[in-house]
């Protein structure tokens, strides 16, 4: 089903949304994007994707889970509410909404965790197309359509004066159902608004399939992994910014009487992250590359039969080394 | 078992009071805990190999197999090698104090698979703590099995674990029991020698036999070997990985290999298992 929008009605729709949920929209702050609370300002066109990936917004970088006390003797441990207070979040990119899917079955399959789960079920998500190919990034190559997605309520694209609507959940349809703002469209009016993406790749730099392939050939080759690992720095900021990275630790506050458990993120990068008392199985910089490139390539596929990149170019473009993810893949796909 | 209900906090552990410290070595205590809720005490169920994540409120997590036997529920075991933070708290702990205790997780030792079967333990110091909660099973239901042959080493002995279980079980007369030290002194009786050789010199028999076998990895690395030696074929060898590990629930990350998360896919994995696995990082 397809509805069309105002650019003037989607911020008055917005403005009445917010009466009843947290509204996020895009935002710059000290030039970076990034999502902030609306405030009923105007809404930013042709941004680009926002540094720190929506990610956070679902499975926080830190998020106390339970607490303690001891008072009067009594020793007491409580649950952190699961959250509940419903949320928009408009303008999030194709990549990011795919990223938080794949993140699903991970934090709601087996052992199902209530804080992803509670956040993923309070939000409406709201996905805007990109008309620009940001830095660094490769999401064709990992099949993510730029212009189009069915991991969101709904879906705009920007049209001169407004938006078309794709709507894809019956939240979605619910939500942009009210004749005040929205109109009718048609697939046919959706497809003609279809446009060329800005600054994209003439030729695909891969072939998934052939990377995929490469992933599970590769993974002997010590060779291969101490090379392209070598100017690694172990920062771990590509994991801190990878949509799809959700290694943590669990780890405790404790204050005078009381305390908090603390999920934060964690990093496969880190030299200490599989360290034990007698050894460390990835104690070599390669192996923890090999470990990063594989599970999102060659594990997470096995187990979820999709791959864990959805190729945003985050670690690509803020990599302090220039170490570029591409030209591994490149190589992998040879 | 015990599934997770919905709409729980899957991190959030139970209270458990310790009722008894064991001094096992000079770094070693054995901790005997009970749930504070009683209706748990009835409900709680898990099957030898599994593990949980044990927490010193204030210093963290850390994960430990449950020691005891599900045959003998009037309290749960688990034992402690003092190494880091968590551990060092849990040695400071003394009766009467509480921790938290999330579990059972991960698989167990295949019991259906051991039935009818002759049953070769090997353990390495520390690392009888899973076996040790098999073999009390085994002993609990001795019809099910054949000849059973343990045999357990230490670098000295001072550092032998569960000395009690081990005189019980040299006492025992349907149990083989064997031990052994790397390096004995002027009191030591038993044997001196690493325990893949006296595995060698004992030489058991493969015939019908299982071996499962846990300790520090390089006593598992040359057990196996040892045991290929003696006949024995990967799908009769069992044994239990150690990976670091933090929220046992196969979400954080640290124990994969290869596709495989040791918190749930393991820790218990038969050596045919191991051998197609596509990674040695463990």
């Amino acid at each position: 089903m397809y509805r069309k929008i105002t650019g003037e009605k989607l911020k008055k729709w917005l403005i009445g949304l917010s009466a009843q949920a947290e509204i996020l929209v895009p935002a710059k702050m000290n030039g970076l994007w990034t999502f902030r609370l609306f405030h009923n300002q105007e809404l930013p066109r042709n941004f680009l994707n926002s540094r720190i990936p929506p990610k956070n917004l679902f499975f926080e970088p830190l998020k106390a889970l339970l607490g303690w006390k001891a008072a009067d003797g009594s020793f007491q441990v409580n649950s952190c509410p699961a959250p509940e207070a419903a949320r928009v979040i408009f303008g999030l990119k194709p990549c990011d909404a795919r990223a938080l899917r794949l993140l699903q079955p991970v934090f709601t399959g087996d052992y199902p965790d209530v804080f992803y789960a509670g956040n993923l079920s309070r939000t409406l998500l709201l996905g805007q197309a990109c008309r620009v190919q940001c830095q660094g990034s490769f999401c064709s190559e990992v099949g993510i359509d730029r212009q189009d997605s069915l991991d969101f309520d709904a879906f705009f694209r920007e049209i001169p004066g407004g938006y078309l609507v794709r709507v894809i959940t019956e939240k979605g349809n619910t939500l942009t159902g009210e004749k005040e703002f929205f109109e009718e469209s048609s697939a046919g009016e959706w497809n003609s608004a279809k446009e060329e993406i800005r600054g994209k790749n003439e030729n695909p730099l891969f072939n998934l399939e052939k990377v995929k392939a490469g992933a599970r050939e590769r993974f002997p080759d010590e060779d291969f992994w101490m090379r392209v690992s070598a100017k690694c720095i172990n920062c771990g900021i590509c994991t801190y910014l990878c949509p799809t990275c959700h290694c943590f630790d669990l780890c405790d506050l404790q204050r005078p009487g009381q305390g908090v458990r603390l999920r934060c993120f964690d990093s496969c990068a880190f030299p200490d992250f599989t360290k034990m008392a007698v050894h460390n199985p990835r104690e070599e910089k390669w192996r923890r590359y090999r470990q990063r490139v594989s599970h999102k390539f060659n594990f997470f596929y096995e187990n979820f039969q999709t791959v864990a990149c959805v190729g945003c170019g985050r670690c690509v473009a803020h990599c302090p080394v220039n170490l570029d993810l591409r030209e591994v893949l490149l190589e992998m796909a040879r | 078992m015990n599934a997770p209900e919905d709409g729980k906090n899957i991190y959030q552990p139970h209270l458990m009071e310790i009722v008894k410290v064991i001094s096992e070595t000079g770094d070693t205590k054995t901790f005997h805990i009970q749930f504070q809720d009683a209706s748990l005490r009835e409900s709680f169920s898990f099957v030898a190999g599994q593990f949980a994540e044990y927490s010193v409120f204030g210093e963290g997590e850390a994960t430990f197999c449950i020691s005891s036997s599900p045959t003998r529920m009037s309290h749960l075991e688990f034992s402690v090698k003092r190494v880091g933070r968590v551990t060092n708290a849990l040695h400071q702990l003394n009766e009467g104090d509480i921790i938290g205790f999330r579990g059972p997780y991960g698989n167990h030792f295949p019991l259906d698979k051991l039935k009818g079967k002759n049953l070769l333990f090997i353990g390495g110091g520390i690392g009888l703590a899973p076996l040790r909660s098999l073999i009390h099973n085994v002993v609990d239901t001795r019809a099910d099995y054949r000849e059973i042959t343990i045999l357990y080493g230490a670098r000295s002995p001072q550092d032998l674990c569960f000395k009690y279980d081990l005189e019980t079980w040299e006492r025992n007369p349907s149990l083989k029991m064997v031990t052994t030290v790397d390096a004995g002194d002027n009191k030591w009786k038993g044997k001196v020698g690493l325990v893949p050789m006296v595995l060698e010199e004992l030489k058991p028999s493969a015939g019908e036999t299982m071996a499962v076998t846990c300790g520090p990895p390089i006593m598992i690395r040359y057990t196996l070997k040892s045991l290929e030696k003696l006949g024995f074929t990967p799908s009769q060898v069992w044994t239990t990985l150690e990976m670091k590990m933090k929220c046992g629930l196969g979400k954080c990350g640290r124990c994969n290999i290869g596709p495989l998360y040791v918190c749930k896919d393991g820790p218990v994995f038969s050596q045919e298992e191991i051998k197609n696995f596509t990674s040695d990082e463990f």
